[in-house]
């Protein structure tokens, strides 16, 4: 059967850094087998690198705590959608101004991943729920080769 | 004067009995190699198996400060634990492979993965992977690769993984073979892994259509590839998985199939 689009993918998986490799080789070789370039793959895959580093680094306190990586894939561009149980009010603050920090706000060594991130992606939104669990959406357009 | 600036604190790691995080602060000098064998003095090393060096507050590691800690290591190793490193900074890092210390110890990036170790070594933690995606064929080879990537990463071997891949790949192709289309179509892979095994379970909602067709093959007792005829066709998949796999069930009913199977670590 052949791929139809949009498609969604998703992924759970545990708040452990030695996971991230693994799962961003999936995503950029399911965007290649999609008919994204290879560049496109290259780029989104640096996406879910940080977004997950950022997801286990901050967003997983609990011993068993996962991450929740969505993937929706369309014809002409792609939503990621990464949720965490969410980290401590210190870095939640942080996403918040990193995210909606204007980009030479945000070059500093700890902003720098977002700041990829957003060079990369049509958009990028943070929604916090009333438990605490955090979601970080992403929207990226095709780019012509 | 560098004494001074050396500070250790140990403390438990939430949840387990048996590992311990000593975080160090400042200058590990031959000054302070004392202060680093008295602390490894007091470790009970018949309940702690794992101890976890914290290094990230940690700006130099003299010779004499790193043959403590291959002292440390060595009293742990005799009781069947060990000694590793977590997050040092990189130019320490740098310097601690130079010294080749990186063939002795384990480096962590971070306190959490080095109890994940732990965690995964000693208390034979599970961990789960779980994904779901539409029936499309051509998504099989990245799924087929990640499942192998993270065996490999978790340990098991070149020869281990490939035979992980190869039944993913069987169990992923019969579920889209025999189930309904459409990309919204959802087949579910859920992957518990420990040291010991890996359990796969993939289900899959079943075409109405060729249930017959799957319940004639799954009933078949021909799931041994040596009784199967050259020319025949069909049940070679689930005849491959049973021979690569130390556990296959199959569970097939008007709502959906699912394939459950286990496959121990040979190496």
């Amino acid at each position: 059967m052949n791929i139809e689009f949009p498609y969604k993918i998703a992924l759970s998986f545990p708040g452990d850094l030695e996971y991230i490799p693994s799962i961003r080789k999936f995503i950029s070789e399911v965007l290649q087998v999609s008919n994204f370039s290879t560049k496109f793959a290259y780029r989104s895959e640096i996406i879910v690198d940080e977004i997950s580093n950022n997801a286990v680094n901050y967003g997983c306190r609990d011993e068993n705590a996962s991450v929740n990586l969505e993937c929706l894939i369309y014809e002409d561009h792609i939503e990621f959608d990464i949720r965490d149980q969410g980290g401590s009010k210190e870095h939640i603050d942080r996403l918040h101004s990193a995210i909606k920090a204007e980009p030479e706000d945000t070059i500093s060594n700890k902003g720098l991943g977002i700041e990829i991130v957003r060079m990369l992606s049509e958009s990028m939104d943070i929604n916090i729920d009333d438990q605490n669990l955090t979601s970080v959406h992403i929207i990226r357009k095709r780019e012509e080769s | 004067m560098h004494q001074k600036d050396l500070a250790i604190e140990i403390n438990d790691v939430p949840g387990s009995n048996g590992a311990l995080i000593i975080n160090f602060r400042g200058e590990l000098s031959s000054l302070c190699i004392s202060r680093i064998s008295g602390t490894f003095d007091t470790i009970d090393y018949s309940t702690i198996k794992f101890v976890i060096a914290d290094m990230s507050n940690v700006t130099l590691v003299s010779s004499a400060a790193l043959g403590e800690f291959m002292g440390g290591r060595k009293r742990l190793v005799e009781s069947g634990g060990d000694l590793v490193f977590a997050s040092l900074q990189i130019d320490l890092r740098s310097k601690l492979n130079m010294m080749g210390a990186n063939k002795i110890f384990r480096f962590y990036n971070d306190t959490r993965s080095a109890v994940n170790a732990f965690r995964w070594e000693y208390e034979k933690h599970h961990e789960h992977l779980h994904l779901s995606f539409p029936p499309f064929l051509k998504l099989v080879p990245p799924i087929r690769s990640l499942v192998s990537r993270v065996a490999k990463q978790k340990g098991y071997s070149n020869r281990d993984s490939f035979r992980i891949e190869t039944i993913i790949d069987e169990v992923c192709n019969n579920a889209i073979e025999h189930g309904l289309e459409g990309a919204n179509k959802s087949i579910d892979l859920k992957m518990t892994i420990n040291p010991a095994q890996v359990e796969f379970t993939v289900t899959s909602v079943s075409d109405p259509e060729k249930m017959q067709a799957l319940k004639a093959m799954i009933k078949s007792d021909e799931h041994d590839l040596s009784k199967l005829r050259s020319d025949e066709k069909r049940g070679r998949g689930l005849a491959l998985i049973k021979m690569l796999s130390n556990e296959l069930t199959v569970d097939c009913n008007e709502s959906g199939t699912s394939v459950h199977v286990k496959k121990l670590r040979e190496e």
